[in-house]
């Protein structure tokens, strides 16, 4: 078989040997499994439930980052967003656009994450496509990911079921994700120990599960951060949510970032982090559940869901005012003023 | 119109230059502004550079205001 | 973010104070637009007496940055290839015809940066392109600008340049003084130009009282304010000496005026205030993005149904204009009061107004 050089060249997407080299040696060998053949589609067992389907596109700029890379992130999106609503991962396809010029090595580890996180997550990758473009038409390598998961939760979670009463959880440190990926790009000369909370939450969402059967909601906190996908909530549901700024967890450096550059924490992308909404005779039993998983252990109860100010989010501050949150915004943008 | 950030001198570096830290952020700030910095002190960064020396308690310098009014 | 310190004993008083004071009505000005977002943020109206009103006014750079400004920022990025670099405030502040934002997105090379210094360095990085650094602010920002061209001079530079609209304090608190019974003076103003013009207004019968950011300084600086005013003589006190000492900041005060000279200033929404602004010298014009690309003097356009002006005046809240929340938000701004997150229309909306 044709050696791979140390770059993806054109060559690589054209589907002739140079192609089949770079299946073999880089995506059969990490991804192998009995469902992974070199037909046209996967032919998979029917699952005994109903299933859930997921896609995402990740693009992330750096590719690599302190706590993960692109492939890590194209299984977590994926396989989060599937746990969300209540199914457990089982099938996983992935699509590459790659620019010409990519060190194969960096492929080669990206393709060993997928796989390892893959397996975390309890999720096979079954079938794959991988296209490489000219210098500069891409950055790095794009990744999509689309996933199938089997329902197993007894009562379907919604966005649309957060009720008053219920407590709002976090499962861990807001924003640590979208800090981590702002300090690997250096373009403000800060630099500060965050690594990424990418992580498959399959696992301690099942133990949730299990905890609370009448958990209402779980949403995946990923691109725009717990801000946004409590925002979202409070409209889905046309409740309000109070929040308590002194349980926000926030790791020290990732505060002093944001104070750096005037950001807000709640509205860093996390890829690792669950927000539940729960009746709140349930709150302990999965605070209990989750606190055993090293990816969930800072799980908290971070405020709760009020029947007053639909569709807003208010936070109660540590001088004992109430205030809004900002609703979502545009870009972040780092602020002297 | 002035965000600042209290932060700790770490390093002194050369040129008018210290390395500040504010919990666990740390960057090269200008420090031409002032004299005398040592790593330990404290100062106000605004748009990368360091305004003033300061005392990093505002709790204690409240405290000490009202005091005397209230 | 979180402060994690318990309120302190003569903070409760404090805030029983203000939350039962019953007194003679008075009107506080909050010149600085940090001020206006920490005020906001903390919901710290919420523990004022109805007798106790605070004012936003016009302390925000980039809400007092004319329309025209920003046209010839985006003429820089889009007719001259200049790359722009730009605190990221400024990114959406419409111009005339754009934003630097949609300037960007039509090709132009405009860059968010920390600092004025990085800058600096990316032109020190790439002679081969011409930078101008987009200078906004008040004395607390000129000096890092004035030392980017320090540096530049240092590092022997032909391809970096100021767009100045560096604007100074005093001007402001005398064309404010009578929509204000006292003024909260801006703490990082005054670490660096000391209470030299906080004792020349209260010689002139103004009082106010200089204050830092946390809610624990704004709490007390409101205190302290509120309970002088009831004494009826003009004053000022100093509520933040932890960082604001009585003659400021000599070296910058030396470096400022080495490279830079008042000018008279449009103050977007107030108008042209005498003395009020900041340029370079004549003799260091080969900085001056105005003069090298000899740029002609915007005469931008503000929306005319637009009410800033009489926002950062005091002379009415947000609310009352009728662009408000519904043309003008902040995701498609039409005033700059909405673009900055110091403006007192963006808090108001926000944070939630007088909620």
């Amino acid at each position: 078989m044709e050696a791979l050089p140390e770059q993806i060249t054109l060559a690589h997407g054209a589907g002739g040997k140079q192609t089949s080299a770079l299946i073999h040696q880089i995506f059969e060998r990490h991804f192998k499994n009995s469902l992974l053949t070199a037909d046209d589609a996967a032919v998979l067992p029917r699952p005994g439930h109903q299933i859930a389907m997921s896609t995402d596109g990740f693009v992330v700029s750096p590719a690599f980052f302190p706590g993960g890379n692109i492939g890590e992130l194209s299984i977590c999106g994926t396989v989060n967003d599937l746990s969300c609503m209540g199914a457990k991962p089982l099938y996983l396809t992935c699509s590459f656009i790659i620019e010409e010029g990519l060190e194969v090595s960096k492929l080669d580890r990206i393709a060993a994450s997928m796989a390892e996180t893959a397996e975390k997550a309890g999720a096979v990758l079954v079938a794959g496509d991988t296209k490489v473009v000219g210098k500069g038409q891409a950055d790095q390598v794009f990744i999509t990911t689309t996933g199938v998961g089997e329902i197993v939760s007894q009562n379907p979670l919604s966005g649309a079921k957060a009720a008053p009463g219920d407590a709002v959880l976090v499962t861990g440190d807001v924003g640590r994700h979208g800090c981590a990926v702002l300090l690997s790009r250096d373009e403000y000369g800060i630099d500060a120990h965050v690594e990424s909370d990418c992580a498959p939450l399959w696992k301690p969402v099942s133990a949730a599960l299990k905890a609370a059967p009448d958990l209402h909601v779980i949403r995946d906190a990923t691109r725009g951060g717990v801000g946004t996908v409590l925002y979202e909530i409070a409209h889905q549901s046309h409740v309000g949510i109070r929040l308590h700024s002194d349980a926000i967890p926030v790791d020290p450096s990732v505060a002093g970032v944001c104070g750096m550059l005037g950001l807000e924490p709640l509205y860093l992308a996390c890829e690792g982090r669950m927000v539940m909404i729960v009746p709140k005779e349930e709150a302990g039993a999965i605070i209990d559940a989750l606190s055993v998983f090293p990816d969930t252990q800072g799980i908290c109860q971070i405020g709760e869901v009020t029947a007053e100010e639909p569709e807003r989010v208010i936070m109660e501050t540590e001088i004992g005012t109430q205030t809004y949150l900002p609703e979502p915004g545009t870009e972040l943008l780092p602020r002297i003023c | 119109m002035c965000v600042g950030l209290s932060a700790k001198v770490v390093k002194i570096k050369d040129k008018g230059t210290v390395l500040v830290d504010a919990s666990g952020a740390k960057r090269e700030v200008a420090a031409s502004l002032l004299d005398h910095l040592e790593p330990g002190d404290y100062v106000m960064v605004h748009a990368g550079t360091a305004i003033a020396k300061i005392t990093d308690d505002d709790g204690h310098e409240t405290d000490n205001l009202l005091d005397h009014l209230l | 973010m979180k402060q994690n310190h318990q309120m302190s004993a003569p903070l409760r008083r404090a805030i029983d104070f203000l939350k039962t004071y019953d007194g003679p009505e008075v009107r506080i000005m909050e010149v600085c637009g940090t001020h206006t977002h920490e005020i906001f943020k903390q919901g710290i109206r919420q523990l004022l007496s109805p007798k106790i009103t605070l004012i936003s006014g016009p302390g925000c750079p980039v809400c007092v940055t004319p329309a025209g400004y920003i046209d010839r920022a985006v003429a820089l990025a889009l007719d001259h290839g200049v790359t722009v670099c730009t605190f990221g405030d400024l990114m959406r502040v419409p111009g005339t015809e754009m934003s630097l934002s949609m300037a960007r997105g039509r090709g132009g090379d405009v860059r968010v940066v920390y600092a004025p210094e990085d800058a600096e360095k990316l032109a020190a990085e790439h002679p081969e392109k011409p930078f101008a650094f987009l200078s906004v602010g008040f004395e607390t920002t000129t000096p890092s600008s004035c030392l980017a061209v320090d540096h530049a001079i240092r590092d022997g530079l032909d391809n970096f340049t100021l767009l100045t609209a560096n604007k100074t304090m005093p001007a402001a608190y005398e064309a404010m003084k009578n929509s204000t019974d006292l003024f909260l003076y801006p703490g990082h103003v005054h670490a660096i130009t000391g209470l030299a013009d906080v004792k020349k207004m209260q010689q002139e019968g103004v009082s106010g009282v200089v204050a830092g950011f946390t809610a624990g300084e704004l709490i007390t600086a409101l205190a302290i304010a509120v309970k002088k005013y009831g004494e009826g003589v003009p004053f000022y006190v100093n509520a933040y000496p932890r960082v604001v000492t009585d003659e400021g900041s000599p070296e910058a005060k030396q470096l400022v005026a080495k490279y830079m000279e008042p000018c008279d200033a449009w103050w977007r929404g107030i108008g042209m205030l005498p003395d009020s602004g900041m340029r370079l010298k004549k003799a260091y014009a080969r900085f001056d993005a105005a003069e090298r690309y000899a740029l002609p003097e915007g005469n931008g356009k503000d929306n005319p149904g637009c009410h800033c002006g009489d926002v950062l005046q005091g002379r009415c809240r947000p609310e009352d204009c009728p662009l408000f929340g519904t043309v003008c938000t902040p995701v498609h701004p039409t005033g700059a009061c909405m673009v900055s997150s110091e403006g007192a229309c963006s808090a108001y909306y926000l944070y939630g107004g007088e909620k």
